[in-house]
């Protein structure tokens, strides 16, 4: 493999400045992390904010939002090496390597989330493969074997030589896990009619969708910020056509998303409107309002139609980072206020305790967590990726 | 002259010793909640709390109330909440590794050394039955007096002590082991069904509103108040079929 400057194995001097910000910003929520992760690893699970009746809190959104961008960039790489769709070409290592990355880091965040960590071994060794999150369990492990497969393959292959048959089947089988899979983690939530938040119709079929948001956003930031292109009019290119993706891709977003919350509201059910409630006028109006629409969507939106903006490469980053921010806070939209609702009239009251609350804000613990898991994912794709050369583009035509 | 009726728990105790002769798979416990005669003493919830030496947090029977009407005309209710012991839970099959299932009696169990504590059957069951162990004991912030004949330590080792659902011996040691991080939730008092006693919520209640026995039997008390037509049960449009029954 070509290093493009330097012989060295890691040359900080040869990196640009959104690659040193980016590695700082890594390092400092790794090491605001710490804390958390020793709290929770050798302490407990006490300080969390989630409990008996908000069940599922900041760390399992991570994790949808985390498996989201691997399945996402997995569907972006088999763009590339599958169907050779030009626009997406150049980026495949790139996409794999961020699967490789954010997959055990989503698996890291649902792990915490276990009263029993040490007994995750179960899932593997006696599993109950009825149950989704058995499947997922399976499933995303798979996944991981299959994502390091096809990396040691596109690694293999010589820029520019057609894709082989056994990258092919490789390549196949991954794509269709990888939407199978983001579609799943909706379905995990899908299947609970105890929440019939979830159970409106179009819940699972939005996470593939969002899934392959997800990683064409990351990829705006990966050669916004952190590809060598040794011709700028190759990362002009790149912009106007991924632009243009992801236009459409925030269109489909707000019809979704429109056709979702449309189809509770007029549901009118008790149960539903509840935290719906909670999303639009109450406890959550910040994190959909202000991060998920204006700066997860419409922001980024209005930005890609101006192109000087959209093909500028700070920009175009900035674009994808806020798009990514959106979608964790819509992961979080969609797991919290389910579970803000009283199951039974007057459970919440009828006993007092820690954890027993259907109000939820993830605790310093869970925060710090989240700034760990996400800190060293950011520290090892970056570093890795240039370990490994994967941000050198090679040249090649875009039409 | 007429024979005097029994209480009902000399009643309920005769039925469970008959229950305990059959085979497990021949009993069918429910339990059975008069609403009318609950006064919401929250009896039940503590007595449930000591019999299982439940944690901070973790509650298997507590106790709802709700008050309707608006001055003068206001009522108040009550509706204490077992776990359903549902005959088609939605808890169970979300269970990765399978460690809560319907146990030959049909009691929904939770084998504490086989769960991970993913919480997916907390999220699944719709009455809100079960609870996570967090770890806690009541009496961790507690000052100790010194001198004190008894005091925050004698307290703290029976806290600590084991209790012994499922039959088996769980004591609190330390921070982490089960049952600290699992699911918990309502087992009926199955160690103390098999020891010929009735479940601790139902020996302890003051208006004799919670009644218990096995419905496969034509002479118990239950399967005489499971013919009534005054019968709820809760959010049975789930088709969860729960187990427990609300006389109203
Ligand atoms: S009430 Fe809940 S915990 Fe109990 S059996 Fe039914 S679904 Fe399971
Ligand atoms: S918390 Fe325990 S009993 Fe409940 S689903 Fe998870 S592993 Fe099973």
């Amino acid at each position: 493999m070509k290093k493009k400057t330097s012989t060295k194995l890691l040359d900080f001097k040869a990196m640009n400045n959104a690659t040193r910000i980016t590695l700082l910003v890594g390092l400092a929520a790794f090491f605001f992390g710490i804390f958390g992760l020793y709290t929770r690893l050798f302490v407990g699970e006490r300080e969390v904010g989630y409990g008996s009746y908000v069940v599922w809190g900041l760390w399992v959104a991570m994790y949808l939002f985390l498996a989201g961008i691997a399945t996402g960039s997995y569907m972006l790489a088999a763009l590339e090496y599958i169907f050779n769709v030009p626009i997406f070409k150049g980026t495949g290592k790139a996409a794999l390597f961020a699967g490789l990355v954010t997959m055990p880091a989503a698996l890291a965040s649902i792990g915490m989330d276990l009263g029993h960590m040490e007994r995750i071994i179960k899932v593997y060794l006696q599993p109950n493969f009825f149950s989704l999150l058995a499947q997922m369990v399976w499933g995303y492990t798979l996944f991981l074997l299959v994502v390091i497969v096809t990396l040691w393959l596109a690694f293999k292959q010589k820029d520019g030589q057609p894709t082989g048959t056994f990258f092919k089947i490789v390549l196949w089988i991954g794509f269709f896990m990888s939407i199978f899979l983001s579609g799943g983690v909706g379905a995990l939530l899908g299947v609970n009619a105890s929440r019939p938040y979830w159970t409106v119709g179009l819940l699972s079929v939005q996470f593939p969708i969002f899934a392959f948001a997800s990683g064409v956003s990351l990829m705006l930031i990966v050669i916004g910020w952190f590809m060598h292109f040794k011709d700028e009019e190759q990362r002009y290119h790149l912009f106007r056509w991924l632009g243009w993706v992801a236009i459409a891709l925030s269109l489909s977003k707000i019809y979704i998303l429109w056709a979702y919350l449309s189809q509770a509201w007029y549901s009118q059910i008790p149960d539903v409107m509840a935290p719906l409630n909670e999303i639009l006028f109450g406890r959550y109006w910040f994190s959909f309002w202000v991060v998920q629409i204006a700066i997860g969507t419409v922001i980024p939106l209005v930005l890609h139609m101006i192109p000087k903006l959209a093909h500028n490469g700070t920009w175009a980053g900035l674009i994808g980072l806020m798009v990514l921010i959106g979608f964790a806070a819509a992961r979080t939209n969609i797991v919290f206020p389910a579970m803000s609702v009283e199951m039974l009239d007057g459970l919440p009251n009828a006993f007092f305790g820690p954890h027993l609350s259907i109000l939820y804000t993830p605790s310093n613990l869970e925060i710090s967590v989240t700034a760990g898991v996400i800190g060293a994912a950011i520290l090892a794709f970056v570093l890795g990726a240039e370990i490994l050369a994967v941000f050198n583009k090679p040249k090649m035509e875009v039409k | 002259m007429a024979q005097e009726p029994k209480d009902v728990l000399v009643r309920m105790n005769e039925d469970l010793q008959r229950a305990l002769e059959k085979a497990p798979e021949d009993r069918h416990w429910v339990m059975v909640i008069d609403l009318r005669k609950c006064v919401g003493c929250h009896a039940c919830t503590i007595a449930c709390v000591a019999e299982n030496k439940l944690p901070p947090g973790v509650v298997y029977r507590p106790v709802l109330e709700k008050e309707t009407g608006t001055y003068p005309n206001v009522t108040r209710s009550f509706l204490p909440r077992p776990c359903m012991q549902c005959d088609n839970p939605s808890c169970t099959p979300v269970c990765p590794v399978s460690a809560t299932y319907k146990n030959a009696e049909g009691v929904v169990v939770v084998d504490y050394d086989e769960c991970i504590g993913c919480r997916a059957c907390l999220v699944a069951c719709p009455y809100g039955a079960r609870t996570s162990d967090f770890g806690y004991t009541y009496t961790e912030e507690l000052p100790v007096l010194d001198g004190a004949i008894v005091g925050r330590e004698a307290a703290d080792d029976y806290e600590c002590a084991a209790n012994y659902e499922y039959g088996k011996e769980w004591a609190r040691e330390g921070h982490r082991g089960s049952p600290i991080g699992n699911a918990r939730k309502c087992h009926f008092c199955l160690h103390r069904i098999h020891e010929g006693e009735l479940p601790a919520c139902v020996t302890t209640c003051i208006g004799r509103a919670t009644l218990y026995g096995d419905a496969n039997d034509p002479d118990s008390l239950v399967t005489e108040l499971i013919k009534s037509p005054n019968l709820i049960r809760l959010k049975e449009e789930l088709g969860t079929e729960p187990r427990v029954y609300y006389m109203v």
